[in-house]
């Protein structure tokens, strides 16, 4: 009988993704297009290649069905389709793409995320609702992650100053990335006066609003030998999804999750792939690795959670220096959220092609210092959902 | 020289018998139909039309702005003139201009154009449309001739133009005729119309006389006369105190379309281009907070002639219009009709069903491993996971807060702000999450640890739909 899981069964021949931003002028038409023109490029392939594509799309607005990707590639009617799963929805296209390749059904895939945000003309997520429930209360996504700052502040000591340090960090890396939507640098001053959007999050603890799309090429390894990329594509180790709760405010106090101070399904998630992938020591084994941090605040939990460090002590490690670009395992060397924005279907599949970049040492002005082992990782909803990936350089 | 190029008209598809507005009424029967817009149709969307029609054959490109006229522009700040310019296709580098707040804003905007295009050499052409939709209240006299159109005049600098402007003359007069206020209401008003009609005949016979004078015309010299009327009768005492000959005061329109407003005066030009005479002298005028006159002449009978068979212009509408049997379908296309626009923001199915968690405060008990856990919902439990062990226990309306943000964006508004939102473990069990109600300086006064009690709010109202829930405040002393 085959092996279980995913293991060493796909490739990542060409990726690529867009600027992001605020891009007034750019249609998820032009999104979408431009990051897959990017990939099929980087493949050297025609999309005629391509058999099968998978979609991150969030909002409906952003599009509805395999039909809005059909519209902007023009792909002659081969099987797409469109996953939604919170903020993990581009990761989790990846992840049914890899599902087409292992499965043996197709021989090259499309994985790609698009997000139009900035077309709604509204502050903060637009019509975020995860339950259409007419009364129960449905906080906002930054008032939901700051009930767990508040936690943490409680438990561990942290405090507003921590997460500022978060933000210094990822603005000061997305500095050095050209397609980052924030270049600049900011002090722990700026962050830390900035003004209050959920108690203790401020401005400069939340992403930011943008729109963005990112785009891969799959097929099997051995496959992989033929296309351009022959001498340094990459080896998807894991890619594993957790669910939990849409309602961390009623998980009971001896219930998963109930401390506020850990993310269950980050938990879950990193457990399942770091076992599939054959990881037992994350901090010493990966270089690299992108964490979603929506908000400051989150990054420090999935630090802990993804076991890059002990519990309580994600603040302190990062003080030292523990997930600078250049240190143990370099945190979000891109920017991170906090400088690309979070245009939520593209966002995992833009991880990816990042991490597949520092692993082929193509992370111009960015790169990790021998990154050969990568993760990316999204959390989506009220840290309902996580998703994993390992990544991989070839034999 | 510079003079008309080009004209185009308007006329929505509908027509509004007299007779069926009197006898929604009970008013005595008035003859002739009204002009009126459909429920897709505004202003801007009326003068788009007359725009196409007056462009039809010409490169809108070529065109150096765009001067738009009305007193129901759709927005007060953000101008119809670019908007409409954009649908029509023009350059980027040309003026734009809405003439707006008057009736003869139509007038206005027209010499306006000529006056531009004489001070500017790099302006030659500007199109000029003018378009209404004025709303009269129903169950006034006004129903009867408040109509919608729109009608737009290219103005060009060139040779060979079929029409050409001599002169105008214009007067300032500060009288209220017809107003609107400016935000109670949705309707025209006037205060005396007698005195309306009196300084109607005044403003509107000098200013004709005046240009005619300057340009030592006599009455009999003229021989088209398009001014603004609301009154068929009015009309024709104008015209005998002008002494204008028959047939010279334009007159066609206010039976079969009614009072169109601002476009009034440009329509009856264009209903009288059909048969020019040769060196045809024409008087354009437009009343309203003053008056505006222009003196004009044919200059290319077979131009204009050519015009007419190019564009639509009003008969090119009257063909297809299209009379109205129902009196209702036409309050309800105008959105006179009182009705309450209803927008769900509820569900009264899941507020029934959900009664024991919103309204009771119930929370369950799993009968496997014995944790309350809130709300009623869901059917396994989230601690040992055991399927449909649950049994309904009602919850303590007290509790400690467990977690809190307070939130400084609730529905996307800084008001009442920061909104404190807390987790809450109530005391014997089941944890919720609340928003804070009657706290002050929640900065301060909100903590971990924080005993609360319950208290039963409205949440929110939609559609005038109260959705009530429970809130949390600090404790006041309920047993």
């Amino acid at each position: 009988m085959a092996v279980k899981g995913i293991k060493d069964k796909v490739a990542i021949i060409g990726c690529d993704a867009t600027k992001f931003g605020e891009l007034w002028d750019k249609g998820r038409e032009d999104l979408l297009f431009e990051a897959t023109q990017g990939a099929l490029k980087d493949a050297g392939i025609k999309k005629e290649e391509i058999e099968a594509v998978w979609a991150g799309i969030y909002y409906y607005f952003t599009g509805m069905s395999g039909a809005t990707v059909e519209d902007i590639l023009r792909l002659d009617g081969i099987p797409i389709t469109r996953v939604e799963n919170y903020c993990a929805s581009g990761m989790d296209a990846f992840r049914n793409a890899c599902f087409g390749v292992v499965s043996g059904a197709y021989d090259v895939v499309l994985a790609c995320g698009v997000e139009k945000l900035m077309d709604e003309g509204s502050s903060g997520l637009p019509g975020f609702k995860i339950f259409g429930h007419p009364v129960l209360p449905l906080p906002s996504a930054p008032a939901m992650f700051s009930m767990a700052a508040t936690r943490c502040f409680h438990e561990f000591g942290w405090t507003k100053e921590d997460l500022a340090r978060v933000a210094v960090k990822n603005h000061d890396n997305g500095s050095y990335h050209p397609k980052a939507h924030f270049r600049s640098k900011i002090t722990i001053e700026q962050a830390m006066k900035a003004p209050m959007i959920a108690d203790p999050l401020g401005r400069f603890d939340c992403c930011a609003m943008s729109d963005g799309a990112a785009s891969l090429i799959l097929t099997r390894p051995d496959l992989a030998e033929s296309y351009a990329h022959a001498d340094d594509y990459i080896i998807v180790k894991s890619n594993q999804i957790s669910a939990r709760t849409n309602f961390p405010w009623y998980v009971p106090p001896n219930g998963p999750g109930a401390d506020f101070t850990s993310f269950p399904s980050t938990v879950k998630a990193a457990k399942m792939a770091y076992k599939e992938a054959g990881i037992t020591n994350p901090r010493k084994e990966i270089e690299a690795a992108e964490v979603h941090d929506c908000f400051t605040i989150t990054e420090l939990i999935n630090d802990q959670d993804l076991q890059f460090c002990d519990r309580g002590m994600a603040a302190e490690e990062l003080k030292n220096g523990t997930f600078n670009w250049d240190g143990e395992t370099a945190i979000n060397p891109s920017g991170g959220l906090k400088s690309f924005g979070h245009p939520i279907g593209s966002t995992g599949c833009r991880m990816l092609q990042e991490i597949t970049k520092q692993l082929q040492g193509r992370a111009e002005g960015r790169q990790v210092p021998d990154a050969k082992i990568g993760l990316c990782h999204n959390l989506g909803g009220a840290f309902s959902v996580a998703s994993v990936t390992i990544l991989g350089q070839r034999d | 020289m510079i003079g008309i190029k080009s004209y185009g008209a308007y006329l929505p598809k509908y027509l509004m018998p007299r007779e069926l507005i009197a006898k929604a009424w009970d008013f005595p029967a008035v003859p002739g139909t009204k002009a009126i817009a459909s429920v897709d149709e505004d202003s801007l969307t009326m003068a788009v039309e007359a725009g196409l029609d007056c462009l039809s054959g010409i490169d809108p490109k070529s065109i150096d702005g765009l001067y738009f006229a009305s007193t129901t522009q759709v927005y007060t700040e953000k101008d119809s003139a670019s908007f409409i310019a954009t649908v029509l296709d023009m350059r980027e580098d040309i003026i734009t201009i809405d003439f707006t707040d008057s009736l003869k804003a139509g007038t206005t905007a027209f010499v306006r154009a000529m006056d531009t295009i004489k001070a500017n050499k790099d302006i030659s052409s500007i199109l000029i449309i003018a378009s209404d939709t004025r709303e009269a209240e129903p169950a006034t006299m006004y129903e009867f001739g408040y109509a919608d159109g729109a009608a737009a005049f290219l103005i060009a600098e060139e040779e060979n133009l079929p029409i050409v402007i001599d002169d105008y003359y214009s007067i300032s007069a500060n009288v209220t005729g017809p107003w609107k206020r400016a935000k109670e209401d949705n309707f025209i008003r006037t205060f005396e119309s007698k005195m309306d009609n009196q300084i109607y005949i005044q403003s509107i016979t000098r200013v004709m006389s005046e240009i005619m004078k300057r340009n030592n015309l006599n009455p009999e010299d003229i021989d088209v006369a398009a001014y603004y009327y609301n009154n068929p009768r009015t009309h024709g005492r104008i015209s005998k105190r002008m002494k204008f000959n028959q047939g010279v005061a334009q007159n066609g329109l206010f039976f079969q379309v009614g009072d169109l407003g601002t476009p009034m005066s440009f329509m009856l030009l264009i209903s009288a281009m059909k048969r020019p005479k040769e060196e045809a002298k024409v008087i354009l005028a437009g009343f309203g907070d003053g008056a505006d006159s222009i003196l004009m002449h044919v200059q290319d009978r077979r131009a204009l002639r050519e015009l007419s068979k190019n564009h639509m212009g009003m008969a090119g509408h009257q063909k297809s219009m299209k009379t109205l049997q129902n009196y209702n379908v036409y309050i309800e296309s105008k959105r006179l009709l009182t009705k309450d626009r209803y927008v769900r923001k509820s569900s009264a199915v899941t507020m029934w069903r959900d009664t024991p968690t919103v309204y009771k405060m119930y929370g369950n008990r799993c009968k496997s491993c014995g944790t309350v856990q809130y709300p009623t919902i869901f059917r396994a439990c989230i601690v040992c996971r055991a399927d449909d062990q649950m049994e309904l226990v009602k919850l303590a309306l007290k509790g400690k807060i467990f977690t809190y943000t307070l939130d400084h964006l609730v529905g996307g508004s800084y008001l009442a702000t920061p909104v404190p939102r807390c987790v809450i473990d109530l005391d014997g069990g089941g944890r919720v999450l609340l928003n804070m109600t009657e706290i002050e300086n929640p900065e301060d006064n909100v903590k971990i640890g924080m005993e609360v009690e319950l208290t039963f709010r409205k949440e929110h109202e939609g559609a005038d739909f109260k959705n009530y829930y429970w809130k949390c405040r600090p404790i006041r002393g309920r047993f």
